[in-house]
This record gives C-alpha cells, structure tokens and sequence, in this order.
C-alpha cells in the first residue's frame, strides 16, 4: 500500500511541474509578444499568396526597407484565410498594422466600426496630391477621414483572341446592336459565343454582367445606390436589366455555370467560345505563348445619354486603428502610394494591373496601354458587386443570376427573393 | 428457377468470383481515379494546363512543381511546422487518454459515467462555434500565435475521443489479470505502466495512426490561433498556394502530394494495427 501511495504522490508532483512549466512558458511568450507592440518591425499581413504575386510583394517590402526609414515583416496568408480573418484580425490585442484590401463600400464598413486607422496625414503628402478624384472619395469613409492608400487596380472588358477573332471574320462591336450581329455569327460557326465561367467555386463571376448591364442602362449612380439598399431589386430598372440581358442569354455557353472561369478562360483561348467578360487577372491563366493574342474590347454601350462607366476595381491597403506604431505605418503608407513603389510590384507582378498613381509607369504591354486609355476615358468607375456591396451581399446575387441563367423565365419571381434576401443583410 | 437449371458448383463458383473482381475491380479504378489525377497533374507544367484544360491528355513532364511548391510555395517550413505540433500532440494525447481511461475502466471512480458521457458529449460539439472562444482565450493567455497554442487546442480536442476509445478497449481486459497483480504487489502505477498499457497496444497504435492523420491534415484550427505564415501548417501553405483568382493546378497537385506524403507513411507503417483496431469496443 505505501508504494502505491509514494507513486501516486510523486505522479501527482510531476503534473504540478508540468503545469508550472507550461504557466510559465506561457508567461514568457505573452511578456514578448506585449512587447513587440510598440516600435520595431511593421507588420504587413497580405493576401497575395499566389507565387508570383508574393515575390512581386517581397520586392516590394524589400526595396522599402533598404530606404532605411523603417523596417517591415511581411505576411502572406493564403486570400480565402484572410478573408475569412480579417475581422478577427482588426479586433484582436496585438492586430497586424497593414493590410492589403479594398477600398469603397468595404473599406467604409470597417471605418463605421473604427477599425481603421485615419490616414488623413499620408494624403497630405505630395506624393499622393496628383491621385484622380473619383479615387480620393473612395478612399474617404463615411466620417470624411481617409482610410485607405490605392495602389493598384484591374479592369474588366471582352477579352478575346484576336488570331480567333481573324479566322472567323469578325471584328470588335460598337454598340449592342453590332454586338447581337457578332454573337449570332459565332453561333453561326458552331461556337459559343459568349463564355461565363460562373461555376465551381466562381459563381460572382456572373455577376459582372450584372454590373455592367446596369451601369450601361441605369448608370452608376443608380447602381451603387441599389447596391447600398436604396433602390429595390424588384424595381422596373433591374426588370430592364434582366430584358437585355435575355437578349444575349441564347448565345451564352451551355455550360457557363457548370465549370468555374478558369476552364471558362481555357475553353475561350482554345476557341471552344468567342470571348468573355472577364477581369484582367484571368490573364495569369493563359499560356505564355497566347498573352500577346489577347485583346479586348469595352462593353457595348446601350443608352448613350448614360454616362460611361466602367469596372476597374481598385486594391490597396489600410491600417488597423489599434496599430501601436502610428509614426511607422504612416511612413510605409507614403512610400506605398508612390509611384517607385508601385512601379516595383508591377514590375514582380504578372503586370496585367494598373497603377494608381499617375505618373508612374505600367507594364507598357500594348494590352495594359489600351487598359488605361479605357479607364481613362470612363466618366464613373465602379469597383465590382462585392466590393461597392459587401461580401454578405454577393451569395444573393450568385443565388439570384444562376438561377436566372438557368430559367429566365420566372425572372419575377427570383427579383423578389432577391430583395427579400438583400434586406435581410442589409437590415443585420 | 435456380433449382431447375442449377449450373454445375464450382462453375457458379467460378462466375462469383469473376464478378467480385470486376466489381471490386471497378469499384478500386474509380477510387483511384481522383488520385491518378492529382499525380498526373502535379507533374504537368502550367502552360500545358493552361492550354489544353485539366483534364486533358498530359503534354508535357516536368518536376520543377514540387521544386516550386517546396520553395516558393514554403512548404518546407511549413512541413517542419506540421510535424512540430502533430508529434508532440499525439504522444500528450495518448499518455493523457491512456491514464484517464486506465482511472475510468478500472477503478470505481465516482462519477465516472458521468466523466465518459461529458467527454463524448463534447465530442459531438461542433468545433465551428467554438472558434471564436478558442481564438479569444488564446490572445488573453499570450499564446495566441504560437504553436503551442495549436498544440494545446488540439490535446484539449482529441482528448475525450481517445478516453472514450480506449476505456472500452481497457474494460474488456479480465480483471483477474489485474486482481493478480495486486496479490503480486503491483500498485496502479506498475499494473497500468506494466500491465494494461502492453495489452492495449495495438489500441494504441491505431488510435496515433487516426490521431497523426486528423492532426496533420487539420487547417481549421491552425487558421483560427496562427496568423504568421513561418508557423503555419502545411495545410494551410497548401491553401496558399493557390492566388486570389487563378490558381496555378500543377504547382496545387505537387504540394498536395508532399502534404499527403507524411499520412501515407504513418498509415502504411500502422496499417496491420489500423485494419486491426477498426473494431475496437465493438466486442465488449
């Protein structure tokens, strides 16, 4: 019995040691990471995981360190990790500093929370006096303080094959009328006109032709207000939307929402379909050997009285309001928004993006020339569903046009649900 | 029908057996489709991919992918970071379970059903709405972003599965193995360490074989107490590999191999147990 005893004490005595040890491990961990908070490195969490975009990153950090006027720790996680932890991020002790997001709707939410830091003092600067307007007012939030520095953005257009193009005796549409004759020539040939690539995990995809059929027939005006919850789905100007969309719906690929935009894009470059209405980014998804076929064209105009609006969504970064190195962050944000700066990461990057600053210098791709005069000719910019909305907004969206690729019949009745499910986000 | 035209034995014989392998033939083919596919793919190189679809006939060999996954894709470190909190889990899990479970099935505890219920019942708890709490106390204890937070969260998970497991496997052992014990003058320290514990060894081995595969291949709760990328685990670096909007399946498929390599090994080296500890407490 006294063996049992003696063991079972000295058992016991060894758990205690080892929850002390763990207490005081513990005590060290946190009385490092307490100190960390203040001074040293800032900490940039960024979501540009991918190869390329990460290295361009790299460059990027590593040019602004060699400046010598501040030192930086970058870090990538994977983009649907951040997404999803970004709130957890803003709102945890010991946050990150920086981080790259999007400007607009998305930005403004975070701002109303008082997330974010002000960055009024960055936008003195004179590096960032020559920024457009219609950039300076998406970057302000609600309460009138900057919140974000843009640094580069994308565009959306018709992208296509030109050798395609030529073997098939087509040219570029002027206006939707030119564009209707186009398609039916393609269906003509046995191909797809029109190539989607709302399926997979890529149903927001669809969702552009959404954007812009309601730019080019309501205007952006209109548009951002029905995204903010001004106007409802089931109003006669979405109905519009949906009528002129049934125009083109014949002469969409049959397995648009079957197969996510990445085959959508290989299934146009192979020819399979004519062109799509896509986003630059797809671009890295193409074969070395084909980037310099690509072309594109704007989206046919509907209404001329509307003013041209164009999507060409704009990333950047912000800073968490709970930073503790306010004098570092500030300092890294100029240099973000300066054109040597974001000459750097178009230059590391697959270089298919647009910098913000406008004396710095893009790609110079003929591509990425015609881009900018593109943007540079719109009247309104608007970002992309997601981004003038919110992220919650968009599943009601991809609910709401893959339904109505599916059946555009009972249109009616998919606008209704539509807004019944929008107020409930916007009412949370 | 049978009855009348009742083909000679061994040659129905022969045709059940001829179905069986087809069947199961099939039934394997499709399993390992998926599977050929990633292996094929990961060896593909992007432009080939980019030009002729996924599911096309390879054009091209290369092994500059897994290069690309190991280095630009940091699944090195991220794999070290893997076997830093699966290896220490595991065996924290097992000692842990194995002495609850001892306490529980072979002595008259009080409450001792009540203790076995709480921890299934635990069990059954969705992780998904503990998240927050986890990721909370965490940040309040200092540990957050560390891996022996991960590490801590995933003892605290497994734990009450493995006492669960292993108090059924432990109840079935005779007792009079142990009542000879104790005239031997064994104390419950020498009948666990000397005793039960060699008798539920093969319980043990295939419970860290299942334990090492859910550690390893976890990423929620990675995601939820790691923020920097040097700590992450390679399922996490694996997420990462793909970008914001394309993702690059050649350079995916090479870093999903390197990321299963680990839980293959363990599961062949543990296979005999594995197959054999698949009935455990099934016979009480």
């Amino acid at each position: 019995m006294t063996n049992h005893q003696t063991s079972r004490r000295r058992f016991l005595a060894g758990l205690g040691a080892a929850g002390t040890a763990a207490l005081l491990s513990g005590c060290v961990t946190s009385g490092s990471s307490g100190k960390s908070a203040s001074g040293g490195a800032v900490t940039l969490q960024s979501n540009l995981s991918a190869p390329q975009a990460k290295a361009a990153m790299e460059d990027l950090v590593a040019a602004y360190v060699k400046k010598g006027t501040g030192e930086v720790s970058l870090n990538t996680v994977a983009a649907e990790t951040f997404r999803t932890q970004l709130p957890t991020y803003l709102t945890s002790a010991n946050p990150p500093d920086v981080y790259t997001w999007y400007p607009g709707s998305v930005a403004d939410a975070y701002a109303r929370k008082d997330l974010l830091l002000d960055l009024g003092e960055v936008w003195e600067s004179p590096e960032l006096a020559g920024y457009s307007k219609a950039l300076n007012s998406l970057c302000t939030a609600t309460s009138g303080k900057k919140v974000f520095v843009p640094t580069t953005s994308y565009w959306w257009g018709m992208f296509y094959r030109k050798s395609h193009f030529a073997k098939w005796g087509v040219s570029e549409p002027k206006s939707w009328d030119d564009f209707l004759d186009l398609c039916d020539k393609l269906k003509s040939k046995g191909i797809s006109p029109i190539g989607l690539g709302a399926g997979g995990n890529t149903a927001w995809v669809a969702s552009a032709w959404f954007d812009y059929l309601n730019i080019r027939i309501n205007g952006a005006d209109y548009h951002r207000g029905l995204l903010a919850g001004e106007h409802r789905f089931d109003d006669p100007e979405v109905r519009k939307v949906f009528d002129r969309w049934q125009e083109v719906l014949p002469y969409f690929d049959p397995d648009g929402t079957a197969v996510a935009f990445q085959d959508a894009s290989t299934s146009m470059l192979n020819g399979r379909s004519g062109m799509m209405l896509i986003g630059t980014f797809f671009a890295d998804a193409a074969p070395k050997d084909a980037l310099d076929d690509i072309d594109f064209f704007r989206f046919p105009v509907i209404d001329p009285k509307v003013p041209l609006a164009e999507e060409a969504p704009t990333d950047g970064y912000f800073a968490g309001a709970r930073t503790g190195r306010h004098d570092e962050v500030i300092d890294l944000m100029r240099y973000l928004g300066t054109a040597e700066a974001q000459e750097i990461y178009i230059k590391g990057s697959s270089g298919t993006v647009l910098p913000c600053h406008p004396d710095a210098g893009d790609a110079g791709t003929p591509l990425v020339v015609k881009g900018r005069a593109h943007i540079e000719e719109a009247a309104e910019i608007t970002q992309f569903f997601n981004r003038d909305s919110s992220d919650a907004l968009q599943p009601t969206a991809d609910n709401a046009l893959t339904r109505f690729i599916a059946e555009p019949k009972s249109i009616g009745s998919i606008l209704t649900t539509w807004q019944r499910d929008a107020e409930k986000i916007w009412n949370a | 029908m049978a009855t009348v035209h009742t083909p000679s034995a061994p040659r129905r014989r022969r045709l059940a057996t001829a179905g069986f392998h087809l069947g199961a033939g099939t039934l394997a083919v499709l399993w390992l489709l998926p599977i050929a596919l990633v292996l094929v793919t990961s060896v593909r190189s992007f432009d080939d991919i980019a030009a002729h679809g996924l599911g096309s006939r390879p054009h091209s060999f290369t092994l500059g992918n897994f290069a690309q996954a190991w280095v630009d894709g940091g699944q090195q470190r991220a794999l070290i970071n893997s076997l830093l909190v699966t290896v220490p889990t595991v065996l924290v899990t097992l000692a842990l379970a194995a002495m609850a479970a001892f306490a529980l099935s072979r002595y008259e505890l009080p409450f001792r059903r009540s203790l076995l219920l709480l921890m299934l019942g635990g069990n059954l708890l969705p992780p998904q709405i503990l998240l927050i709490p986890v990721s909370k106390l965490s940040e309040l204890m200092g540990v957050y972003d560390t891996l022996p937070a991960l590490i801590g969260v995933q003892i605290g998970f497994g734990v009450g599965f493995y006492v669960f497991v292993l108090h059924g496997f432990m109840r079935a052992i005779p007792p009079e193995i142990q009542q000879a014990a104790v005239v031997d003058g064994a104390g419950p320290w020498q009948i666990f360490w000397r005793i039960i514990l060699p008798l539920t060894r093969p319980a043990l081995a295939a419970l860290s074989a299942l334990s090492f595969t859910w550690i390893f291949n976890d990423l929620l709760w990675a995601i939820t107490v790691l923020r920097s990328d040097t700590k992450m685990p390679i399922t996490a670096a694996l997420i990462g590999l793909q970008g914001q909007y394309v993702s690059m399946w050649n350079v995916i498929a090479a870093g999903s191999v390197i990321a299963a390599a680990p839980t293959v090994a363990v599961f062949l080296r543990f296979q005999r147990h594995f197959v054999a500890g698949l009935n455990l407490g099934a016979v009480k």
